[in-house]
C-alpha cells in the first residue's frame, strides 16, 4: 500500500488532487482510498488530503500519519506548516515551487522533486497567478516522481470528472509529468534558514474554550497576502482594529495600528475598511514561492 | 452492476436515485450537503423524476417530507448534527404518524465548540425518536443500506422512518470503489411504495390528530410492536438484497472471528474497518481476539447481543460519543441487554473518536490489550492528549 498526503490551501484544488489520484488509480485497476480533512471552509486556509492505493481494498480508516509521499501544493505552506511530518525514510516529497529541487527546505533522508505547477497552470489558462489551480499539473509530477499512478489513467480520470477545461488540464499533467525534477535521498539539502519555528502546543485553559481570545489560536498559515499601513496617513481612526475579526490589530502607544502577524489570517477586511485607503494587501517573503 | 469510485455521500445519493425516491427536501449543512447537492443535480437533469422542495431550516424540510409520505410517497431528507437537533420535535411526528421516510445523517459533532469531525452524539441523542438508526462501515454498505432501509421501513409490520448514518469525513467525504446494482434489479427489490392507510385527495381521514388517554396508548403500544418487528424482518430484507445482488452486511449485529474468542471489541460505524483489520493482526499473534459491529442501534438488538455475550468473558465496547450518561450509550445499552442472562462477562467501556479524532490501529490494540489485561467496568477516555498538552491548567 502507498499512502499520499496533500498539503494545500482552500481553493487551488488539493481535494479534487486526492479525489482524482483515487479515480486514476481505480482506472489502472488498484483499490483507492482518498478523503480530506477540512475545518473551515475558506479560501486560502490550508487543507489536508490523505490518498491509500493498493491492490485489495484498503482495511483501515483514519488520517495519514506515516506519508510514503507528501504532495505541497503551496510553497508557501514549507514555511508555516510542519509538511514532513512524519514521512518515511526514503519517502518523497513532491513541492509546486520553481526553486532548485537542491533548494527546498526538507530533511536530507527523503527523496525530493519540484514542479513549477504554478507557471504551468497559468501557461494552460488554469486559475490565476494569485490563485493558479495546480492541482492536475501537480498530479502529472506525482505520476512520473512516484508512479502511484500512470499518466494514461490519470489522462482518463482528468476527461471523465474535471467538469471544465479538460483539454487544458490534460495537457498541464503531461507538462507537469514532463518537468519535475527529483533527488535522491541523502543529497543534502541547500535551502537557506528559515525563521519560522513551530508555535508551542495550544494548553488548553481552565474554564469553558470559549473564553480563549481568537488570538491564541495562531491563524498565520491561512494568510497569503499580508496587511501593508502607510502609517503616514494613517488617520488613527481605529476601524481596523474594530473590524478585524481575529483581534489581530494592536494600537501602539500613540495610537497607531500594528498587525500582530501570528494571528492575521490575511483576510483584507482591515484593508476594505480602512477610509483613508492606507492599508495595501501585499504579498511578503514568507509567503511567495 | 457498474463499480464506481463514489464518496459515501455521493454512494447515499445513488442509493435515493435507484430507489426513486419522489419528494426530496432538505436544508444544506456540512458535511452533509453533498447528498442532497447530488440529488438536486440528478433532479434537475431528469435522471431522477422528483420534487426537490427548497426550505428555510431542517424543521420545514422534515416537515415536507413527513406530509409527503403522509399522501404516500417515497421521501427522503439528509442533515447532520446541529440541522438534526433542530428536527428533533418533527422526528417523534415522523415515527408517531407511521411515515416510512429514509433520512441520512452524517455524523458530526455537536457544539460547543465548532467541530464538523466524525461523532455519534448528535444520532445518539436521538434514540428515543422511534427512529431506526444504522451506523454503515463502507460506501458500499451506505448505498445497500439506503435501499435495504426503504424495504424494512415500508413494511406494512414496521412503517416506521430509518436513518442511514455516514461518520463525517470518513464515509462522507471518502471515496473508494462501490458496486452500483442497474436500476432494474433495484426495481425488483423494492418496488413502488405501497400507498395503504395513507392520506388520498378526496378522502377524508386525519393522521396524528388529537387522541386522548382514551386511544393515544394504544397508539404508542402499536409502535412498540412495529419496534419489535424490525428483529424479525430485517434479515428476511437481507436475504431478498442478497438474491438480488449478491451482497448482505450481516443483519443487525455482525461478528468477526467472536468465536473462541477471549475478548471482543464491540464497534460502530468505520471503527469497525480499522478493528478488524487490528484483529486479524492480533489473531494471527495468537491472541483470541474478535470483533461485533452494531450496525443497528435502534432498535437494539438485543438478542444477538445476548447470544454473543453467552460465550465471551470480556466485551469492550467503544462509543463514538459523549453521553452524560453512568456509561457510553453503547455499553449502557450492551449492559441493559445482557442483565437477565445467566452468563454476565465483563463489560468495559472505551470512548475514542470523539469529534472527529482518529481512532487508529494502534488504539484499537491498547483497547484489546486493556481488555485482556484487567481492565474493570469503569469508563475509559481512550485517545486524551498526553497532560500537558491536553489538560486544563
Amino acid at each position: 500500500m502507498i499512502e499520499i498526503r496533500f498539503h494545500g490551501r482552500g481553493g487551488q484544488g488539493a481535494v479534487v488532487a486526492s479525489e482524482l489520484l483515487a479515480q486514476a488509480a481505480f482506472l489502472d485497476g488498484r483499490e483507492p482510498q482518498c478523503f480530506p480533512f477540512f475545518g473551515v471552509e475558506r479560501r486560502g486556509a490550508p487543507v489536508t488530503a490523505y490518498a491509500r492505493i493498493d491492490d485489495r481494498p484498503v482495511g483501515v480508516r483514519t488520517s495519514i500519519v506515516n506519508p510514503d509521499v507528501v504532495v505541497v501544493l503551496d510553497p508557501g505552506l514549507l514555511a508555516t506548516t510542519p509538511v514532513c511530518d512524519g514521512l518515511k525514510d526514503g519517502g518523497l516529497l513532491l513541492v509546486n515551487s520553481p526553486r532548485p529541487v537542491e533548494r527546498l527546505a526538507a530533511p536530507d533522508s527523503v527523496r525530493r522533486a519540484a514542479v513549477d505547477a504554478t507557471a504551468i497552470a497559468v501557461a494552460h489558462g488554469l486559475g490565476s497567478r494569485t490563485m493558479p489551480i495546480v492541482n492536475t499539473t501537480v498530479l502529472g509530477a506525482l505520476a512520473r516522481a512516484s508512479g502511484a499512478v500512470s499518466l494514461e489513467a490519470l489522462g482518463r480520470a482528468i476527461d471523465r470528472f474535471v467538469p471544465s477545461h479538460p483539454e487544458a488540464n490534460r495537457a498541464a499533467a503531461s507538462d507537469g509529468f514532463a518537468s519535475v525534477r527529483c533527488v535522491d535521498a541523502g543529497v543534502p539539502s541547500s535551502a537557506p534558514p528559515t525563521a519560522w519555528a513551530p508555535t508551542a502546543p495550544l494548553v488548553l485553559p481552565d474554564g469553558p474554550i470559549a473564553t480563549v481570545p481568537s488570538r491564541s489560536i495562531r491563524t498565520a498559515a491561512w494568510r497569503t497576502l499580508t496587511p501593508s499601513i502607510d502609517l503616514a496617513r494613517c488617520t488613527r481612526c481605529n476601524f481596523c482594529w474594530k473590524y478585524c475579526p481575529d483581534d489581530a490589530v494592536e494600537l501602539d502607544a500613540r495610537g497607531y495600528p500594528v498587525i500582530a502577524l501570528d494571528s492575521c489570517k490575511g483576510c483584507g477586511i482591515c484593508a476594505q475598511v480602512c477610509p483613508p485607503k492606507t492599508i495595501a494587501m501585499v504579498a511578503t517573503e514568507e509567503t511567495a514561492p | 452492476m457498474t463499480r464506481e469510485v463514489l464518496s459515501g455521500n455521493y454512494a447515499q445519493a445513488y442509493a435515493v436515485r435507484l430507489a426513486r425516491a419522489r419528494v426530496i427536501s432538505a436544508y444544506p449543512i456540512t458535511p452533509q450537503t453533498t447528498i442532497v447537492e447530488k440529488l438536486s443535480e440528478f433532479v434537475a437533469s431528469g435522471e431522477l423524476d422528483a420534487r426537490f422542495v427548497e426550505v428555510e431550516s431542517e424543521h420545514s424540510a422534515l416537515q415536507v417530507v413527513v406530509s409527503a409520505a403522509g399522501l404516500g410517497a417515497r421521501t427522503y431528507t439528509a442533515t447532520s448534527s446541529q440541522g438534526l437537533l433542530l428536527m428533533h420535535e418533527l422526528l417523534h411526528w415522523a415515527s408517531g404518524m407511521r411515515a416510512p421516510i429514509v433520512m441520512g445523517v452524517v455524523n458530526r459533532a455537536v457544539a460547543p465548540p465548532w467541530n464538523i469531525g466524525a461523532d455519534h452524539t448528535d444520532t445518539i441523542a436521538q434514540r428515543d425518536t422511534g427512529w431506526l438508526q444504522f451506523y454503515p462501515e463502507s460506501n458500499q454498505e451506505v448505498l445497500d443500506t439506503v435501499l435495504e432501509a426503504y424495504r424494512l421501513a415500508e413494511s406494512p409490520e414496521v412503517r416506521l422512518p430509518a436513518m442511514v448514518n455516514e461518520d463525517a469525513f470518513y464515509l462522507s467525504h471518502t471515496y473508494e470503489p462501490v458496486d452500483v446494482p442497474t436500476p432494474e434489479i433495484v426495481d425488483r427489490f423494492l418496488p413502488p411504495r405501497e400507498s395503504h392507510a395513507v392520506l388520498r385527495p378526496g378522502v377524508a381521514a386525519r393522521l396524528g390528530s388529537f387522541t386522548g388517554p382514551d386511544h393515544y396508548v394504544e397508539f404508542r403500544h402499536e409502535l412498540a410492536r412495529a419496534t419489535e418487528a424490525v428483529g424479525k424482518r430485517l434479515p428476511e430484507v437481507e436475504e431478498e438484497y442478497r438474491r438480488f445482488t449478491g451482497r448482505s452486511h450481516g443483519g443487525a449485529f455482525p461478528t468477526y472471528r467472536a468465536e473462541g474468542a477471549d475478548a471482543v471489541l464491540v464497534t460502530m460505524g468505520t471503527t469497525s474497518t480499522t478493528a478488524r483489520t487490528v484483529v486479524d493482526e492480533m489473531r494471527a499473534e495468537g491472541l483470541k481476539v474478535g470483533l461485533a459491529k452494531l450496525r443497528m442501534f435502534r432498535p437494539f438488538p438485543d438478542d444477538a447481543v445476548r447470544e454473543l455475550a453467552g460465550s465471551v468473558d470480556r466485551l469492550g465496547v467503544v462509543d463514538r460519543s459523549y453521553t452524560f450518561g453512568p456509561a457510553g450509550a453503547a455499553a449502557t445499552e450492551v449492559r441493559a441487554a445482557i442483565y437477565p442472562t445467566p452468563h454476565h462477562p465483563l463489560v468495559a467501556g472505551f470512548l475514542a473518536g470523539v469529534g472527529g479524532r482518529d481512532v487508529t490501529p494502534a488504539h484499537v490494540r491498547r483497547m484489546f490489550e486493556e481488555l485482556l489485561g484487567n481492565p474493570g467496568e469503569a469508563t475509559r477516555w481512550e485517545d486524551l492528549l498526553p497532560a500537558e498538552v491536553g489538560a486544563h491548567g
